[in-house]
């Protein structure tokens, strides 16, 4: 495999996990604020951690049978593109990202609500400093959801169908190079994929440092 | 002047406040003792306008603040200021913290900079100003917590636990200018504290959860 592949096979990568990870966001973020204004939230909040360790080759199965000709979106003809994994991992992140927002906006963002609303702050105003004050956590979040989403090989298998230089991913181009007993590019190709979700823990980390208060 | 009329509060399905009467004055310092779990903090925000109550009035100068439109009660909450027992520190400087409810309540920089002149001198905070929130010792920040509640000069400030943190010099401090504030600015002070000796110094009245605790529990 030659390195200008490997890096086309990174960069799709990264622009996969990273669109599905703020695909995910947009709904989990919402989702989250939602659960924290209510008192009930606690059984949702239980079930999402649950299904946090839902095996990604069966959310892959799921969403292939979705998007398969047959099934109720198949007409959208998404099976075998980038969109298809897109989705598939949006899907899978959403409850690690909802669960851990959810934490956050129910200890951090409500305690600083609390301090907010005490020293006179409108409701507007109050919720502002609660979100700037669980911005690194949020910030940490995304990095999670991103690195699951990134490092998942069951979704972009099954939805994805490793079609070189359309929706192959590392992970996928790994599995790939293993069956063919390339263990070398394997190693190379796993190298990168841990270079990437290291490197954006250690930004995140930097960015939040300089952030803390 | 904030009175609490018949206040009834749960947790989920706990009753942590039941059929509680109590108002506190401006220019009196009031110390709420009780046991730990016994509601003294659930009392802090419900009178702190934090919490609403599940049944009750919270009056404000005499009218039902929990009844007004959003506008008016802000205006209502912003003369009632509560300080939690733990320090909750904004991201930011000492002085993004001091600031912060002046700015919130649309003061001019010269006001606010004359505000903030004026508590770190009575506080002694001079060196922290510039420092970062998240430097400070826990003493420091409780002092900081009491300082940016004192600053915006509020009709009602309800201190949790405010000496928790304190070394004997910082008490000291603090409790004389709590003092001065209630008696010369007319302040009404409410305290949580298990520092009976200190809070005793300064209270005008004592009043033990337990014994204004109204009714049985109810379902």
């Amino acid at each position: 495999m030659s390195f200008i592949e490997a890096l086309s096979i990174a960069a799709r990568s990264v622009y996969i996990a990273g669109t599905a990870t703020l695909l995910a966001f947009t709904w989990s973020f919402p989702l989250a604020y939602t659960m924290s204004l209510g008192r009930r939230a606690r059984l949702l909040a239980t079930v999402l951690e649950s299904l946090v360790g839902f095996p990604t080759v069966l959310v892959g199965l799921l969403v292939y049978m979705l998007f398969s000709r047959s099934g109720p979106l198949g007409f959208l003809g998404l099976l075998y593109t980038p969109y298809a994994v897109i989705i598939g991992e949006a899907l899978l992140v959403t409850p690690l990202m909802t669960g851990i927002l959810y934490r956050v906006l129910e200890t951090t963002a409500r305690r600083y609500w609390e301090v907010a609303v005490s020293l006179g702050a409108s409701e507007g105003q109050a919720l502002a400093t609660a979100l700037r004050e669980a911005f690194p956590a949020v910030i940490a979040t995304v990095v999670m959801g991103f690195s699951r989403a990134i490092g998942e090989l069951g979704v972009a298998l099954l939805v994805g169908g490793n079609i070189k230089g359309y929706t192959r991913t590392l992970t996928t181009a790994i599995a790939l190079e293993v069956s063919k007993g390339e263990f070398e590019d394997a190693l190379a190709l796993g190298a990168i994929l841990l270079v990437i979700v290291v490197s954006l823990s250690v930004a995140a980390r930097l960015l939040l440092r300089e952030e803390r208060p | 002047m904030i009175e609490l009329r018949g206040i009834w509060f749960k947790y989920d399905k706990k009753w942590v406040l039941r059929d509680v009467n109590i108002a506190f004055k401006r220019g009196i310092i009031v110390m709420i003792t009780g046991p730990n779990g016994s509601g003294k903090t659930t009392l802090m925000k419900v009178a702190g306008l934090i919490y609403r109550p599940t049944r009750g009035e919270v009056l404000y100068n005499g009218v039902n603040v929990w009844s007004l439109p959003k506008q008016k009660r802000l205006e209502a909450r912003r003369h009632v200021v509560y300080v939690h027992e733990t320090p909750i520190l904004l991201r930011g400087t000492v002085r993004d913290n001091l600031t912060y409810g002046l700015k919130i309540r649309g003061y001019n920089e010269d006001r606010i900079e004359e505000e903030v002149e004026s508590i770190v001198e009575s506080l002694r905070l001079r060196s922290l100003l510039d420092k970062k929130a998240g430097e400070l010792s826990a003493g420091q920040s409780q002092l900081v917590a009491i300082a940016r509640a004192l600053i915006v000069k509020p009709q009602i400030l309800l201190l949790d636990e405010p000496f928790a943190h304190l070394d004997r010099e910082k008490r000291s401090i603090v409790s004389t200018l709590l003092r001065e504030y209630a008696r010369e600015r007319g302040m009404g002070i409410v305290l949580a504290t298990h520092d009976e000796y200190l809070a005793e110094q300064l209270a005008d009245n004592v009043v033990n959860i337990e014994e204004i605790q109204g009714g049985q529990n109810i379902g």
